[in-house]
């Protein structure tokens, strides 16, 4: 454990500090906070070639289902003004070939491993989430609530916070690791939605998946994407993700793990100190694949300047007692 | 697999050639030693956050220098040197290649390369040795993908004929570094300011016509209406045919499944990466139907 902070201050100007920035989630240690995000960085063993995959905190995998999915036709992808949209569909090898072919690989680095599930019914998740109990080498489940529920027509999991709570309860049931719970931002209120998966029994929120957006082609006046909506991620995201993860931290008390937009240690620390425990880096690593790692770089060197444990700075925001309400 | 590197490299040149068409050369030997024909490259601006991801481009070549060295008139003091440049050919069609026209010798950019399975990947090279004359079928910046293969198909003694076909007679850049590699070179305009007026594919169908009986191969880079057709004609005539696909990428390293394009009976599943499994494919196995189609 890490010292206090009035031991440390005691500890004589200029001699080296060295923070603690390890976390514990969930029950799970991780060297530090920083994870990849589900569906930017594949099954880990695409980014071996590019970067020391044991630096990382944690790697979330792609979003597995119960069946292998096929996903949407092209166009699937169009940037935009400092961000992206997608509509993939989800595409994935199933939960089985997933257990058989890739979790060999990630078992056998030192850094964490969460697998991403999802599904159309409860039951969906529920038999996805039983296959994967029988592999080993999966630290925790983090349930994807972006995915319409087919058999309550079509309504998002993540919207609606009873079914949310479903979805939880019964994943929660069935799954023999943690379960972290991925909140979708396109709601009205995220602080009711996160208090329903905590009361359904999340272990941890993450947050945010992307932002259902759009792109037209005004010369043949048709959708960018296929799906003609697709989900926004990248830097345009980013302060309306740190604005949900500011509340959500206030409103719950099991640990939140940032995501949106991270493309530094500056961008990791907003997150941290709004109250994240940990950050998940997603679109950077598309175009800049060691954006993880200089992520941790940065948060050590921030912490090791300012003599503070990563302890001491998740939810340390500051915020002036004349300050207008949160949202405004 | 073959070793990929991404770096920040240096601009050495950036030429500009006819009709929007530039040349860029990059200090990247890296990249340029380990490059195959027909694999590309993942081009990053650096510093901004307006051209997020990075653009897929074709290695258009690779060479020891930008500039003869002293050594240039003796031409084996070059043969055994190793690339150092890396070139990409490219063409101004939106913001990031726009920005990419500014480009200075001195400044940098990101380059992940090589990437993808190139047109003789192992599963193709048979294909390539039974022919008895190559086909390079392209139109506009579809070039770019060309050269290398040329080069190859040069140097291994197998006969190879380029068509090529564009807009204008602007667009028919590089035309000239082909000469040493090839047998013979079709151009096609459709405004008719050079060579064939109208689309490549009619010359392509003209000569398949004058010469059945023998085996060709065709290696196709262009747009998405020329690679249907050449594919068609290839197999009305029995020929093997080779595409090199266009998609959007977000990130050219088989992770986001954004470049998918759906493709059957080579085993991987019904939608293949076109920045893994591809960009060249065998004609055969891509789904040339409306809805497959990625409208760029
Ligand atoms: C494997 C491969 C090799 C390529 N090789 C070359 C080459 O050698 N020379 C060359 O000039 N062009 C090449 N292209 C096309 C080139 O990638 C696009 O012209 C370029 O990305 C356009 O970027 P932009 O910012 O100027 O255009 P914008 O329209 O502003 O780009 C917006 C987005 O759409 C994407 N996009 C736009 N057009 C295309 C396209 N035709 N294909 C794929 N993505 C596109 C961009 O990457 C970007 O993400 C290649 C494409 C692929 C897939
Ligand atoms: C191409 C792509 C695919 C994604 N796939 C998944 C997925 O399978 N499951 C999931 O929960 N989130 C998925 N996401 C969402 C990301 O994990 C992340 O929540 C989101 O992109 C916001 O973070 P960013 O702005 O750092 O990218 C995907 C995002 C992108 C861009
Ligand atoms: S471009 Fe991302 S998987 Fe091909």
């Amino acid at each position: 454990m890490a010292a206090p902070i009035a031991e440390r201050e005691r500890t004589p100007a200029g001699t080296e500090f060295n923070p603690q920035i390890g976390v514990e989630i969930s029950g799970i240690h991780f060297a530090n906070p920083v994870l990849t995000a589900s569906g930017t960085f594949g099954y880990g063993q695409e980014f071996a070639r590019l970067i020391d995959l044991n630096q990382l905190g944690g790697i979330v995998v792609k979003g597995i289902s119960a069946e292998p999915m096929e996903g949407n036709p092209p166009p699937r992808i169009y940037e935009t003004e400092a961000g992206m949209l997608n509509a993939i569909g989800l595409q994935n090898v199933g939960a089985r070939r997933f257990v058989e072919e890739k979790l060999p690989f990630l078992r056998g680095l030192r850094t964490r491993t969460i697998v991403n599930v999802f599904g159309y019914t409860t039951e969906d998740y529920v038999r996805a989430i039983e296959i994967l109990n029988d592999g080993s080498g999966i630290d925790a489940y983090e349930l994807n609530i972006s995915c319409p529920n087919t058999r309550a027509g079509g309504m998002v999991y993540g919207n609606d916070p009873r079914l949310t709570a479903e979805v939880v309860a019964a994943s929660k049931r069935a799954a023999r690791r943690p379960l972290w719970v991925k909140l979708s931002p396109n709601v009205t209120d995220i602080t009711e939605l996160a208090r329903a998966a905590e009361s359904a029994g999340a272990d941890a929120l993450t947050l945010v998946n992307t932002f259902v957006g759009m792109a037209i082609d005004i010369e043949t006046r048709t959708p960018r994407v296929s799906n003609v909506t697709a989900g926004l991620s990248g830097p345009a995201i980013k302060p309306v993700a740190l604005r949900m993860v500011y509340q959500t931290a206030r409103a719950v008390r099991v640990p939140v793990i940032g995501i949106g937009g991270i493309a530094s240690a500056e961008d990791a620390l907003e997150f941290i100190i709004a109250g994240a425990s940990a950050v998940q880096i997603g679109t950077a690593n598309f175009y800049a694949p060691d954006t993880a790692l200089r992520v941790v770089e940065g948060i050590r060197a921030w912490c090791r300047s300012k003599r503070l444990n990563l302890s001491d700075v998740v939810g340390s925001i500051k915020i002036p007692p004349s300050a207008a309400s949160p949202v405004s | 697999m073959t070793r990929m590197y991404d770096e920040i490299v240096a601009v050495t040149e950036n030429r500009p050639l006819t009709g929007g068409h530039f040349l860029l050369s990059l200090r990247a030997p890296r990249q340029a030693q380990a490059t195959r024909p027909g694999q590309f490259a993942m081009v990053r601006l650096l510093g901004r956050s307006d051209v997020l991801l990075r653009r897929p481009m074709s290695v258009y070549d690779v060479s020891p220098t930008t500039r003869p060295p002293r050594a240039a008139g003796k031409r084996g003091a070059n043969a055994h040197r190793q690339p150092e440049i890396l070139q990409l050919l490219y063409k101004i069609v939106g913001r990031g290649t726009r920005l990419m026209a500014e480009l200075r010798p001195g400044d940098s950019v990101g380059l992940a390369a090589p990437l993808g399975h190139g047109f003789f990947a192992e599963e193709y090279l048979e294909e390539a040795r039974r022919a008895d004359e190559v086909l390079l079928v392209t139109g506009g910046i579809g070039i770019a993908a060309l050269l290398l293969p040329a080069r190859e198909l040069a140097t291994a003694g197998i006969k190879s004929r380029l068509f090529f076909g564009g807009r204008t007679r602007a667009d028919l850049v590089g035309v000239q570094d082909f000469e040493s590699s090839v047998a013979g070179i079709t151009l096609a305009t459709e405004d008719g300011s050079k060579g064939h007026r109208g689309y490549v594919t009619e010359p392509l169908a003209n000569y398949l016509e004058r010469h059945r009986g023998r085996k060709f191969l065709l290696m196709v880079c262009g747009p998405w209406g020329m690679l249907r057709a050449s594919a068609e004609l290839a197999k009305r005539h029995g020929h093997a045919c080779l595409v090199s696909m266009e998609n959007r990428m977000g990130c050219g390293l088989g992770v986001c499944l954004g470049c998918s394009i759906r493709v059957e009976g080579t085993g991987h599943g019904a939608y293949e990466r076109v920045c893994t499994e591809g960009p060249v494919f065998n004609a055969e196995h891509v789904i040339w139907a409306r809805e497959e189609i990625p409208k760029i």
